[in-house]
């Protein structure tokens, strides 16, 4: 601290970089704003951006759908039979399903969706946008009259939103299936009460809570990459990429949303 | 377009399956447990019956009076395992994991209506511990203070090493229970005498045994003896039977005398009442006669 405080203007450096970072988070939440009312307005939807929202969202969701669904229930499958095989060798066999319910669908499944989403197709997406900024494209549109934001920025960042919905959605209805199916086999006599269980875990307030976690990880991944990427200055001075930085920021916040929804949920 | 409606559907169809899971499609009656204690009751516990889960706890209140109310849904159609008399429990156990239970033994009564208010039994395993632990505690004192150093089982198994160091000793048991070799020594003689005296004894019986059991000894003449008791008794029996047969003819002589007897008497009295009519008659006779003789002799 000494030495840091012995250069002149060495407080002035971390009062600048402090502002920097809170700078950087407004700009975040400033975009995120932006997007919210572009989404909101259904000009966005009208003819040209219509077919570029789809194409977007197609490309954003099926090429990774099948791979993680298959990577997902894999390794539901090993951590349902861990987690079977522990419960019943201590005898609290009647616990094993409600605590794969929760751990699996309530909180693993969602947070690996966000990241898979966030590095197979948020991040390339930011990467594009990165580029084509950087070759002009933007100005290219904006002069053709088009909003670049509309054009290619909306359905890049709702294409990332569906994505992580669609992943998790479709990878929490293959692991229910996949706990009823590891614990009880295919009988269909435990159906009513693996349906008691499920009702049992997800009361009002964690099926809230649930729905928006998913909710802002999508969000989350949907923007931040790419407003780091729109936003960002000039990083001469700094010793990381805009890239690490947009994905230091999405990881710091993917963990502050889980962290609030497991207060929410068990405290 | 599709993957929109594929999502769409996925969570349409698990917000329907949830709201099915949580029992909100189908009817249900409410039960009111009234319970001291609630501790360990969270919503959305399930109520069993024999093992099946019958009902939800939907909320926990506290009374103005401070007793505990749990409100239980009751799907309507496992109400019918819910009966007037049915008894409900609340236990917890050592893990501290709680179950609300019902009991129907009578499944024909009444079945329970809607809205019921029923006092649930509370069990609760853990509620022993801290009086085993101070009953535990109790123990441990006392064992303490019994085996301490100075205690009286120190002393006791002191005193009891003291005896058994006697016992290996010379004198052996006999000098631990009197102390000194004299003492000892008049037991033993006292012993010896003893011995003697019952030899002695033992020789006396043997001839008094002969007396009394041998082939001239009094056994066997008493027997004799009660032999010829015996006959002159079955003789004496006899003539017994005898003077009892003479008996019955005296008596019945006798009875015959009586009647004889009392017939004399009528008799006799016949006769004197005949001779005195004869009289009677004779002095009629006499009186009438003409011919009646002076009885009046003259003497010369």
């Amino acid at each position: 601290m000494a030495s840091l405080l012995s250069r002149p203007g060495a407080l002035t450096d971390v009062g600048r970089a402090t502002l920097t970072w809170f700078a950087g988070w407004w700009r975040i939440i400033h975009f995120g704003a932006l997007i919210l009312v572009l989404a909101l307005s259904p000009s966005s939807y009208a003819g040209p951006n219509r077919s570029a929202m789809a194409r977007h969202i197609y490309l954003g969701t099926a090429p990774i759908l099948l791979w993680f669904t298959v990577l997902s229930s894999l390794i539901s499958l090993v951590i349902i039979r861990i987690v079977v095989v522990t419960a019943v060798s201590y005898g609290l066999s009647q616990y094993a399903l409600e605590m794969v319910v929760r751990v699996l669908v309530l909180e693993l499944i969602p947070l690996t969706a966000a990241v898979f989403v966030a590095l197979r197709c948020a991040l390339p997406n930011a990467a594009d946008i990165a580029a084509m900024r950087a070759r002009g494209e933007f100005d290219a549109l904006a002069q053709q009259g088009v909003d670049p934001l509309r054009r290619e920025v909306l359905p890049r960042v709702l294409s990332g939103m569906f994505s992580v919905l669609m992943l998790a959605a479709v990878s929490c209805v293959v692991t229910a299936v996949l706990a009823y199916v590891s614990v009880y086999g295919l009988a269909t006599g435990a159906f009513v009460g693996y349906t008691r269980t499920f009702g049992h875990v997800f009361n009002p307030a964690v099926s809230m809570i649930f729905a928006l976690k998913t909710l802002f990880f999508s969000l989350t991944v949907a923007l931040i990459p790419i407003a780091s990427v729109l936003y960002d200055r000039s990083r001469a001075r700094l010793r990381t990429s805009a890239e690490l930085q947009s994905l230091v920021r999405l990881f710091l916040v993917i963990l502050l949303i889980e962290a609030t929804s497991l207060v929410g949920n068990y405290y | 377009m599709l993957l929109l409606a594929l999502l769409l559907l996925l969570v349409a169809g698990s917000v329907v399956y949830l709201l099915y899971a949580r029992g909100t499609f189908e009817a249900s009656q409410r039960l009111v447990l009234i319970a001291e204690d609630s501790e360990g009751v969270t919503v959305g516990m399930d109520l069993t019956f024999s093992g099946f889960p019958i009902g939800r706890v939907r909320r926990i209140e506290l009374t103005a009076d401070g007793v505990a109310r749990i409100i239980i849904d009751v799907p309507r159609k496992d109400a019918h395992w819910v009966r007037e008399s049915s008894v409900f429990t609340l236990t917890r156990g050592l893990l501290g994991n709680t179950n609300l239970k019902a009991f129907s033994g009578i499944l024909t009564d009444p079945p329970l209506p809607d809205g019921a208010e029923r006092k649930v039994l509370i069990g609760d395993a853990t509620a022993e511990i801290p009086r085993l632990v101070a009953d535990t505690r109790d123990l441990v004192r006392n064992l303490t203070a019994l085996s301490g150093p100075d205690s009286p089982l120190a002393a006791s198994l002191g005193n009891v090493r003291d005896v058994t160091e006697k016992l290996k000793g010379p004198g052996g048991a006999l000098g631990m229970l009197f102390g000194n070799e004299a003492d000892a020594k008049k037991l033993i003689t006292a012993l010896d005498r003893t011995n003697a005296l019952l030899a002695k004894v033992d020789g006396l019986a043997a001839k008094a045994d002969a007396q009394a059991f041998g082939p001239e000894g009094l056994m066997p003449e008493t027997r004799a003896a009660i032999v010829q008791l015996n006959a002159a008794l079955t003789d004496a029996r006899a003539s017994l039977k005898k003077v009892d047969a003479i008996l019955e003819d005296a008596q019945a002589v006798a009875g015959n005398a009586r009647t004889a007897t009392a017939d004399l008497g009528a008799l006799r009295a016949e006769v004197d009442s005949s001779l005195r009519k004869v009289g009677r008659m004779i002095d009629e006779v006499n009186r009438r006669w003409p011919f009646a003789r002076d009885p009046e002799l003259k003497l010369p």
